[in-house]
């Protein structure tokens, strides 16, 4: 039995001990918004933010995240800035990557509110999108990046997740 | 994909029906009527029995919303935004109370009836039409409304308006009792708004599948949860063919928490063949318990095919001017070859593709009531539904597939052979089951882009005039394996051949003397089923055509952009047909001329830098978009890798009816041309693909996304489509600006640091 904290809300789960998180938060408490891609931590589809920072749920058993914070695309709440520069710029296409794009550039953002465009590219580049948007990616995040860093502050997930208000 | 000309048939032989059904008024198209057949009721009483076509029908409630239903795969091309704003524009409506529905099927319909892909270019017309129908009617009601003569109507922003005087589409949809049949005679009298008058197409809108796709609340396959339902994933046997279960041992499986134990599938179809399926609580339990089960094999006789064999089959025959099926015969290409005073020759090859859509695919499935359910994402499903229909033993009424999104189509889920063996599971054991194959399973299981080898022979008379081309091209067909009903005849009569697999090569270049030999390579056919990818045959045929075309431009010390322009004289056949083609090879020169100036084609650049350039007309010749792509590239001399800094692209496909999903099509079919250019590319060992998950399979990442240029040529032409044309100049570009930078010519897909080092003159 390992507890847990899930967008905010205190669980438990009996899942075996090495069951990726990504079964657990999909199968077990039905939030489907995170993905399954490949299995192996090399696309980003899953990626969810444990005690603030980005990492891909396919891989991360939930013996390891006993007493955590995670925090999934349903927990921004569809108020992250982001999510609004995804709608704006038309990013997703099929729009299956893009849970775990919005939460690693929500990660990238909440560590360094104005990166320059190599840092995005490098902090992106593990998030594969099949469909190949990520000129627009790219721009969402700058167009986010370049707003006053209060904006960004407000839905900083880590610390959200520390539950500072 | 590929448009399927038997749509465009079934859409011009439908009536329309209008009418009030409950509170609210419904538009749809219903099968057209001999006069044979006894229609019973009213346009309203056919509504509201549901006795028409579910692929798209509309709604307007006393809200005056406007709901557009539709039934048909949304897999990122944003389908239903620009279906919804033909309709939108033709009614006069007011965008903001549009919304789109993708529906599931009502038993009642039995199955959905829906071919091929749904493109702009198969709908605008009966989509204006069925607008303009609704806007008539309309007109009709709100007039009365009013007490004014409909002549003197128009409609604006959801109103029907006279001078002064208007009324609401929802007090309309209120007041009226509304009753309208349109054949499919009084329909075609229909003629789309002109340019001028429209109000949406061709303007800037959001598409309306986005916003569900930031936040997690977009439903895919895989995110289907049925009551009662065990989780499953597939064993994979080591051959697509001819497998055989000799053993199962799964006595490792046991000791996991959740297992439930394994079926060996049977199954009539012959989809899957020697399967085993295992089945857990979780769908974790169900990957471990595929691991741990030992499952023996009689293996089918590709068990030792490699690419290199299969590449090797595809050689000899490209090299046989005698193999294969004629699809291009002009002039006389053999006499030409014989007064030829110099020649050149080259072979090219690209390599096995993936499509790894990035949701693996998965099929859910339950038998309710003496129906088989299937859910799933799936881009065609008339085609497989028969094939389900065949594998559980029951008719085709008896078999309903479910529509969510799609984690990414690009060929991929044409083919639903994904569904055979969720259905078989779930009627084994008796109760409903989710199989969901793992990344590895995926790519085991994917009908792979066939490897190709194209000859290509060009023949210049003693004034160095060229006389002629010829172009051989083999390779696994997909229509072959999937769908041999759509195989036309060769123009020699003397066999069929995929169309889909060697359009391109019918290019509209004007030569004298010209064949082209399409040939099928029954070794890649054997070893897998080759699938439909993204762009098809083109991307592959338009490697081979536009990279020679570049080889005989530099032949004859002539720049490669006037060379093509000398051949584009749109005479004869390449001139073109009102409306879909009209204009010709004139608007392919058009695009070349518009990127030359862009791109300031002919400057100077830094040491081992290039420009490249190649052109397109789309996917086939009776639908072409006509389209131009400039790589500049920089090549590494010392690693032979090559760094693309930017892509231009200019593309004309009509009038732009979503201009910024265009525009979002267009960088994703670019970026694929790029991804397959430099880094995808798998090969077979032993029967199987090699490359099997993101560790070894590499396709483009944002750390290699180059500049981007597109933009599309403004008119007001018939529109046509834009999923895949940009992809397939893109790779010819690259290598010719290869060629430019550093003198090397490469000949193979994917482009490898080595091929290049291998090419470079010394
Ligand atoms: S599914 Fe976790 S990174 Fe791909
Ligand atoms: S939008 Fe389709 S994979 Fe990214």
């Amino acid at each position: 039995m390992i507890e847990f904290s899930l967008n905010g809300k205190k669980i438990t789960s009996d899942a075996e001990a090495d069951t990726p998180l990504l079964w657990v938060i999909r199968d077990e408490f039905g939030l489907k918004g995170t993905k399954f891609g490949c299995g192996i931590a090399m696309c980003g589809a899953c990626t969810v933010h444990f005690n603030g920072s980005p990492v891909r749920s396919c891989s991360l058993p939930i013996s390891a995240i006993a007493n955590a914070e995670i925090r999934t695309i349903e927990g921004l709440d569809n108020q992250h800035p982001l999510q609004k520069a995804w709608v704006e710029h038309q990013v997703p296409q099929c729009g299956y990557c893009q849970s775990g794009q919005i939460m690693q550039a929500a990660g990238l953002l909440a560590t360094n509110a104005d990166p320059s465009e190599e840092e995005i590219e490098a902090y992106m580049s593990g998030n594969l999108c099949r469909c190949m948007t990520y000129a627009r990616i790219k721009e969402a995040i700058q167009d986010v990046a370049g707003q006053s860093e209060s904006v960004v502050q407000i839905y900083n997930p880590k610390r959200d997740a520390q539950g500072v208000s | 994909m590929t448009r399927l000309r038997k749509d465009k048939i079934e859409h011009s032989r439908r009536r329309f029906l209008i009418g009030s059904v409950g509170s609210g008024l419904l538009m749809a198209f219903a099968p057209s009527i001999n006069a044979l057949e006894v229609v019973t009721g009213g346009a309203s009483e056919q509504l509201a029995a549901k006795s028409f076509s579910p692929t798209v029908w509309f709604e307007i409630d006393t809200q005056g919303k406007i709901l557009v239903n539709i039934a048909r795969a949304e897999m990122g091309q944003h389908v239903g935004t620009a279906i919804a704003r033909i309709v939108a524009d033709e009614l006069g409506a007011d965008w903001n109370n549009v919304e789109i529905k993708h529906v599931d099927t009502d038993p009642k319909w039995g199955y959905m009836v829906t071919g091929g892909s749904w493109s702009v270019f198969q709908t605008y017309v009966p989509m204006s039409q069925a607008g303009a129908a609704g806007r008539t009617v309309l007109i009709e009601a709100g007039a009365k409304l009013l007490g004014v003569n409909p002549k003197d109507c128009s409609t604006h922003n959801s109103h029907v308006v006279a001078g002064d005087k208007s009324i609401s589409f929802a007090e309309i949809v209120k007041n009226g009792k509304i009753e309208r049949t349109f054949s499919p005679e009084e329909l075609a009298k229909f003629e789309p708004k002109s340019p001028a008058s429209r109000q949406l197409i061709a303007k800037p809108s959001q598409a309306l599948d986005i916003p569900a796709k930031t936040n997690g609340t977009a439903q895919y396959g895989i995110d289907i949860e049925l009551e009662g339902m065990v989780f499953a994933r597939p064993v994979i046997p080591p051959t697509r063919h001819g497998s055989k279960v000799t053993s199962v041992d799964d006595s490792a499986a046991k000791s996991i928490k959740g297992y439930q134990g394994y079926e060996i599938l049977t199954d009539p179809s012959d989809t899957v063949q020697g399967w085993v399926t295992v089945l857990a609580d979780t769908y974790y339990a169900a990957v471990k318990a595929g691991n741990a089960i030992e499952v023996k094999y009689d293996l089918g006789e590709t068990a030792n095919v490699s690419e290199q064999d299969i590449i090797s089959q595809g050689e000899t025959l490209a090299k046989d001017k005698t193999s294969g099926t004629l699809v291009v015969e002009k002039g006389d290409i053999a006499k030409a070859a014989q007064n030829a005073k110099t020649s050149l020759e080259s072979v090219y090859k690209t390599s096995s593709v993936l499509h790894f859509t990035m949701e693996p695919v998965n099929a859910a499935v339950e038998f309710k009531d003496g129906v088989c359910h299937v859910h799933c994402g799936n881009q065609w499903q008339s085609l497989f539904l028969p094939v389900v229909a065949k594998a559980v033993g029951m008719s085709d009424d008896k078999v309903i597939i479910h529509q969510y999104y799609l984690g990414g189509g690009f060929g991929r889920r044409l083919a639903g052979d994904y569904m055979i063996p969720a259905a078989l599971t779930a009627q084994a054991i008796g109760k409903p089951v989710k199989l969901v194959f793992t990344r590895e399973d995926d790519t085991r299981f994917d009908c792979v882009r066939s490897p190709s080898v194209q000859q290509m022979n060009a023949y210049w008379d003693g004034d160095d005039k060229l006389l002629g081309i010829e172009h051989g091209a083999a390779a696994g067909w997909p229509t072959m394996a999937m769908a041999p009903a759509f195989m036309p005849e060769g123009v020699d009569k003397k066999g069929k051949f995929d169309p889909f697999s060697i359009a391109g090569a019918d290019h509209w270049y004007t030569l004298k003397n010209h064949r082209v030999r399409a040939i099928n390579n029954p070794l890649a056919q054997k070893t897998f089923v080759p699938g439909w990818l993204r762009a098809v045959g083109p991307g592959w045929t338009g490697w081979a055509v536009e990279s020679f075309m570049d080889e005989i431009a530099h032949k004859q010390y002539m720049d490669p952009i006037d060379f093509r322009l000398s051949m584009l004289d749109a005479s004869g056949k390449n001139a073109g047909e009102a409306p879909v083609s009209v204009g010709g090879a004139k608007r392919l020169a058009k695009v070349l001329t518009d990127i030359r100036s862009q791109t300031n084609w002919g400057q100077t650049l830094p040491k081992n830098q290039g420009m490249g350039i190649a052109i397109s007309s789309g996917q086939e010749r009776d639908m072409p978009t006509w389209g131009a792509c400039v790589a500049h590239v920089e090549v590494d001399v010392e690693s032979g890798k090559v760094k693309v800094h930017k892509l231009t692209g200019v593309l004309d496909c009509g009038t732009v009816v979503h201009p910024d999903g265009a525009l979002a099509q267009t960088q994703g079919s670019m970026l694929w041309g790029l991804s397959l250019a430099l880094f995808e590319g798998t090969e077979f060992t032993k029967g199987q693909v090699k490359d099997t998950n993101l560790d070894t399979y590499t396709p483009l990442r944002m750390n290699n996304l180059p500049d981007l240029d597109i933009s599309f040529v403004q008119n007001t032409e018939f529109p046509t489509g834009l999923g895949e044309p940009g992809l397939i100049a893109v790779a010819p570009a690259i290598a010719n600006a290869i060629f430019n930078a550093v003198g090397a010519r490469v000949r193979d897909l994917p482009i490898t640091p080595e091929a290049v080092l291998a090419a470079m003159p010394s």
